[in-house]
């Protein structure tokens, strides 16, 4: 059994004590983050990346990834206690789980969130070692041709389904990929728009882009509008659920887990898509629908199973194809090219060690998420009682800081202030950030393969419509971008992307 | 800086297509030396301008768009958060190379609280104190960052 063997492979590699640490460290951070409202895991994977770089590639990407799972298990936990989403995806947790705090069911709804999260990660961790091996294999068929339709279908799909107007969403991820080809030119060695900057010649560093344009710029957005001060009036008493409350959110939390586990590998999914859809599922499936937002404990266990499948499954398509599915994979891409490693196809059979270490580690991961949240779910309550006026200086020098740490230039500390004034000015216009930073990571990758098709063909685009696996995949795209004009299908997404 | 004397134009889209244009303008400036190239054998020139191409065309879109649209205003532009932000960031840019860690660290904190409104002196420049012994300690020590921790 090839799966076997990968997974005990990983799960040497991700048993490792400095993995533990590493990971650990990741989920502990991930939780934190997702419990303050201020700041995203995006501006604290992006923080945390130049520090990375003297660590092994395994142990960097676990605790980077830990990070990312860590955040929407912090995300409900306030989400249930105070009524604020520490994340987008934990929105839906918000409806019934505060419900049930007020209630006096605090406990049960915290541990039944967690469960339900722990039952999510477990499969989810099966269903990427189990679809990575098809997938690679198909993968490696790829030849420029079909890598550049492949890049272009995922960067189409993460803008159709990821909220926000679609025409402006694919505005920016050209804006991406145009200040993607800044730097030296890999065919001539000629410099393009680095106006005589030497620090561009190795093209912009999407770090300092998008710790300004996520974490400063929402800095800014933040102190514009007053501070809300929390209360936490729910007093915990027990935190076990009773039978029939384990009886009621099995069903739900299973289903929660296929909904995001088919939704977090489509581009643009990741972890905000799952959860809303699971709770509508659980909705319309209830007997009697009107105990939503009343306190149904099915209403907290589906959307949260969700929620955790889809944050893990996002990871498939980037660790088999080298495609991201949002914002934050793409920073994983940025990641592993840190490390030297070229994203793609290959690293699976490259790196094996690398690859199902990263996926066990989600598993070991997710255990120590259990521990650290339940007992100790005093601890990170109590950190919401950190004002933002302290918190917020705080993150704007570990911004600073972590810039600077890049290349020691403080260059690219200013581009990140630049960043952070076109990413307010994209605030105010109401535009969403994330497309830039999936075309500007995924910018030099499409013009490489473009360029390296257009030769083989000798000039003629019509390559991508002769060769068979390019030719499905952009029609895909046409598809989409066609359905996406139709009324009927316009008015469902909105609905489905309506908090 | 608020934009609300007429009743028309949506003006967030009018803005985002102006900016639009302006970038891919500026792309052209830049680029126009850069040899283009054929499609087989592209120049460094074609990609820039290929996608600038594009942008243009969202631009237009956009700006047009939004002139011909209803109404449509832009939250006012509150100038302490951004001046405050932005200078902090800024300080801490000159400071980090010509100063040190330690003095770039207190001052951009002092200075990012100015954005906010609740701050309070005394409590600012103890949080300072504390966040910059922090982050001599993480980064320096723990991290192994490689800058002075002290002016002198």
């Amino acid at each position: 059994m090839e799966l076997f063997d990968n997974l005990l492979l990983g799960l040497s590699t991700a048993l490792q004590l400095n993995n533990l640490i590493y990971c650990l460290i990741g989920v502990v951070i991930g939780t934190a983050i997702g419990v303050l409202p201020g700041i995203g895991p995006i501006p604290t994977v992006a923080l945390l990346l130049p520090f990375t770089f003297g660590l092994e590639p395994a142990s960097a990407l676990i605790m980077l990834a830990g990070i990312f799972y860590g955040a929407q298990y912090g995300g409900s936990t306030t989400a249930i206690l105070v009524n604020v989403p520490g994340e987008t995806s934990s929105v839906v947790t918000c409806l019934d789980g505060h419900e049930m705090a007020k209630q006096g069911r605090a406990g049960p709804a915290l541990a039944i969130a967690a469960i339900s999260s722990f039952f999510a990660g477990t499969v989810a961790t099966v269903v990427i070692a189990v679809l990575s091996l098809p997938l690679a294999a198909l993968a490696l068929k790829f030849a420029a041709v079909e890598y550049f339709s492949l890049l272009v279908l995922g960067l189409f799909a993460a803008v159709i389904l990821a909220h926000g107007s679609v025409a402006k969403s694919l505005a920016m991820v050209f804006l991406g990929l145009l200040i993607g080809t800044v730097g030296i030119d890999v065919n001539s060695g000629i410099a393009r728009m680095t106006f005589g900057v030497p620090a561009l010649a190795d093209g912009l560093d999407f770090v300092p882009v998008a710790m300004g344009m996520f974490g400063l710029a929402e800095i800014i957005a933040n102190l514009e509008r007053p501070e809300v001060r929390q209360v936490v009036s729910q007093k915990l008493r027990d935190l076990i659920p009773s039978r029939a409350d384990l009886k009621a959110a099995f069903p739900a939390m299973v289903r929660g887990t296929f909904i995001g586990s088919a939704l977090g590998v489509l581009p643009g999914g990741g972890a905000a898509l799952p959860p809303f859809t699971a709770y509508a599922l659980e909705k319309k499936m209830a007997k009697d629908p009107s105990r939503f937002g009343k306190g149904a404990i099915e209403g907290v266990a589906g959307p949260e199973a969700a929620n955790n499948a889809g944050a893990q499954t996002s990871f498939i398509p980037l660790l088999t194809l080298g495609i991201p599915a949002n914002a934050l994979m793409a920073l994983m891409i940025g990641a592993l090219m840190m490390q030297g490693i070229q994203p793609g196809p290959q690293v699976m059979t490259e790196q094996p060690a690398l690859v199902w270490g990263v996926i066990a580690s989600m598993w070991t991961g997710n255990l120590m998420l259990l521990i650290i949240n339940l007992p100790l779910v005093g601890l990170w309550v109590s950190m919401l009682k950190i004002p933002y006026r302290l918190l917020f200086p705080a993150i704007v020098l570990f911004c600073c800081i972590g810039t600077y740490g890049i290349s020691n230039s403080a260059f690219n500390v200013w581009l990140m202030l630049g960043c952070a004034v076109v990413g307010y000015f994209f605030i105010k216009v109401g535009v969403e950030p994330a497309p830039l930073l999936l075309g500007l990571v995924l910018g030099p990758q499409l013009e490489e393969n473009f360029r390296r098709a257009m030769q083989l063909s000798d000039g003629d685009p019509s390559v991508f419509l002769t060769r068979p696996i390019s030719a499905v995949l952009l029609g895909v795209v046409a598809v989409m971008l066609l359905a996406m004009l139709s009324p009927a299908v316009l008015k469902t997404r909105k609905e489905a992307l309506a908090e | 800086m608020r934009i609300v004397t007429r009743r028309r134009f949506d003006w967030p889209d009018l803005l985002f297509g102006f900016f639009l244009i302006a970038v891919a303008a500026g792309t052209f400036a830049a680029t126009w030396r850069l040899s283009g190239g054929t499609a087989a054998d592209m120049g460094p020139g074609y990609m820039p301008r290929a996608i600038a191409l594009v942008l243009l065309a969202f631009g237009a879109f956009f700006a047009a768009r939004g002139f011909r649209r209803a109404y449509a205003g832009i939250e006012r532009v509150q100038l302490r958060p951004i001046l405050g932000v932005g200078v902090s960031v800024g300080v801490f840019a000159l400071l980090i190379e010509s100063a040190s860690l330690a003095a770039a660290s207190f001052a951009s904190i002092v200075i990012a609280a100015v954005a906010s409104r609740e701050s309070r002196f005394f409590e600012v420049i103890l949080f300072g104190l504390f966040i910059t012994a922090g982050a001599v300690l993480l980064f320096v020590k723990a991290l192994a960052l490689p800058v002075a921790i002290w002016p002198w």
